[in-house]
């Protein structure tokens, strides 16, 4: 794929106009899509229905071949990278004809190089599941229970997750999500997972990624990206604001509440706060037509572009 | 494939084929008892069989000279039997071929359950491979079997007892073609089933296409060996075991009616037998090839 990447350790994910499209004549599920995930991140793929964060995921897990563009995954093509990577797609695929240790045996058995019994046992213990259970009999979340001890198990590099918390009670929910970031703090994993739930990622999640269109619409640490957009309420009208771009404004009262993307201090007639993470991206969704905005990591290198 | 780690135990991809479809390596073992069982019990009666049609047979005897109730009795059973026993043969391509295009790759990717096997340390084409090979080694090494217990259930040496050579479930069942059906089937399944992706229109499908290339033979059958024209006397008596094609007379030159007629002698059997045996491994090959390519073009 690209040659010309330097294959810098320190990046998880590299996308390079990326595009995927079902069919030759369907629109493309991502459309010139281009980032870069830095390694050790743990990044949130948020987007409206459709925007294309299954295809993304599928794509860097090497399960879609892209139509065009170049990816990098991990320092080399994801087809290559596919022993460190672990993916868990959104309907949680297992085969129910398999008991819960056979299912983690299957683990053992695909994946000799890399496998953890032990650790992807106890996550299945901590559900208190028997493990002579058959899948087919389990509960959605105990499914997912056994699904992530199968992505775990592998012991990935970079993990990549399609709504893996949707259909988990809030305690199994809290406790899995605990799970899974104390392995990738611990052990340095990069996540991407995508989910509806925008509270719940921001507490797991330091890097955004908001996927619209196909393409990257914010993308950059979370820090950094509630540091560029100022909440706004005051009198006046949208083009009052300028310099700094309005993302999204809506009529509050007698004046107006916008969400601007920081251009220099704002004017004192403003009472300005810091956005939450689901007001920033409620805002981007809301708005499908703000330019986007990527944090200087999260670009993807110009020099490497092959095409 | 992947090296086994211990040398009695199936290990990697062979033990996740053999584990996921365990159904029906019962079904297939359970398939392969019975046959052995009927066939095993035909060649024990089989001499009396022989000796009761063997009297009422002969030439110029009367039937009911000879019909004792218990020969007649053993001629049933163990006509019956062999024909079971080769009809279940010559038409294992066809649940070959539906449970390939289904159960082993239609309903995997249907459900998400192959690409959960991509996104473990199994690459797309060994993960197919690995689909293809076992079931390929079993359903070669069972149907092999069951060919051979048919022809020594059958004791065909002193002529044939029930029906001739080149009769379509005799000519399948008795001969290395029964295990290029198998192999076939199961590569038009395979092939279906990754085109399809669904398990129903892949089953459907794939049996369509074994039924085309079942029907297609069978026409044709006769004619993938060239056979033997004959004129004069000969053509009034063909010998025995000896599959007529077509026959006729037309004036000759000295004005006596000549007599012709082509036919497929017993000692083409092998000769047929390779052409469409490999006339099916080709076929197999191809969508095996197709199969691959497919599932290429399709993952990086």
């Amino acid at each position: 794929m690209s040659s010309t990447s330097t294959t810098r350790s320190t990046v998880a994910v590299e996308a390079h106009g990326l595009t995927v499209r079902y069919g030759r004549r369907s629109t493309a599920a991502l459309d010139d899509c281009s980032f870069r995930l830095t390694a050790g991140r743990v990044s949130a793929l948020v987007g409206p229905n459709g925007a294309g964060k299954s295809t993304l995921l599928a794509t860097v897990a090497g399960l879609l071949r892209p139509t065009a563009g170049t990816l990098t995954v991990l320092g080399t093509s994801p087809a290559e990278a596919r022993e460190r990577i672990a993916y868990l797609s959104q309907n949680k695929p297992l085969h129910p004809q398999l008991t819960i240790a056979e299912t983690l045996r299957l683990g053992a058995e695909l994946n000799p190089a890399r496998w953890d019994a032990a650790y992807a046992a106890a996550i299945v213990e901590q559900g208190s599941l028997d493990p002579g259970t058959r899948v087919r009999g389990l509960s959605g979340g105990q499914r997912t229970r056994v699904a992530l001890a199968l992505a775990l198990g592998k012991r990935p590099d970079l993990m990549l997750l399609d709504e893996p918390m949707a259909d988990l009670d809030p305690l199994a929910r809290h406790e899995l999500l605990g799970t899974l970031m104390a392995d990738a703090a611990e052990r340095g994993t990069t996540v991407l997972m995508s989910s509806h739930i925008v509270a719940e990622l921001a507490d797991a999640c330091d890097h955004l990624l908001l996927l619209g269109g196909g393409r990257i619409r914010l993308g950059g640490g979370l820090d950094d990206l509630l540091l560029a957009h100022t909440l706004v309420t005051g009198r006046g009208t949208p083009a009052d604001l300028a310099p700094h771009l309005v993302v999204e404004s809506r009529a509050a009262g007698r004046g107006l509440t916008a969400l601007i993307r920081n251009d220099g201090p704002v004017d004192d007639r403003w009472q300005a706060e810091r956005p939450s993470l689901e007001e920033l991206v409620l805002a981007h969704l809301r708005s499908p037509s703000a330019p986007a905005l990527l944090a200087p990591g999260t670009t993807a290198t110009p020099e490497t572009v092959t095409r | 494939m992947s090296a086994p780690t211990t040398p009695h135990r199936a290990s990697g991809l062979t033990w996740s084929v053999l584990r996921l479809h365990r159904t029906a390596l019962y079904a297939w073992g359970a398939a392969l008892l019975t046959a052995a069982a009927v066939l095993t019990w035909m060649h024990v009666i089989g001499p009396d069989a022989r000796a009761a049609v063997g009297n009422c047979g002969s030439p110029g005897a009367v039937a009911a000279d000879c019909a004792r109730l218990q020969a007649a009795t053993v001629d049933e059973i163990h006509t019956h039997g062999l024909d079971l026993a080769a009809i279940g043969v010559t038409y294992l391509l066809y649940p070959v071929a539906a449970w390939a295009a289904a159960a082993l790759i239609g309903r995997e990717l249907e459900s998400g359950t192959a690409q959960l096997a991509w996104t473990q340390s199994v690459t797309p084409v060994r993960w197919l491979a690995a689909k293809l090979a076992v079931p390929a080694v079993l359903l070669a090494a069972g149907t092999t079997l069951a060919v051979l217990l048919g022809v020594w259930a059958r004791r065909d040496e002193d002529g044939s007892l029930i029906g001739g050579w080149f009769n379509t479930n005799v000519f399948i069942s008795t001969g290395p073609v029964a295990v290029a059906y198998a192999l076939a089937g199961l590569a038009l399944g395979a092939l279906a089933g990754l085109a399809l992706r669904r398990a129903l229109p892949a089953a459907g499908a794939a049996v369509a296409a074994a039924f085309v290339l079942h029907s297609v033979l069978d026409q044709f059958r006769m004619s993938l060996w060239p056979a033997v024209t004959v004129t004069g006397q000969a053509a009034r008596h063909l010998p025995s075991g000896a599959l007529a094609l077509a026959h006729g007379a037309e004036p000759s030159a000295d004005g006596r009616s000549g007599l012709w007629a082509t036919y497929q002698p017993e000692s083409h059997f092998w000769p047929l037998q390779l052409v469409e045996s490999g006339l099916l491994l080709a076929v197999a090959g191809l969508a095996t090839a197709a199969a691959f390519a497919l599932l290429r073009r399709r993952t990086p």
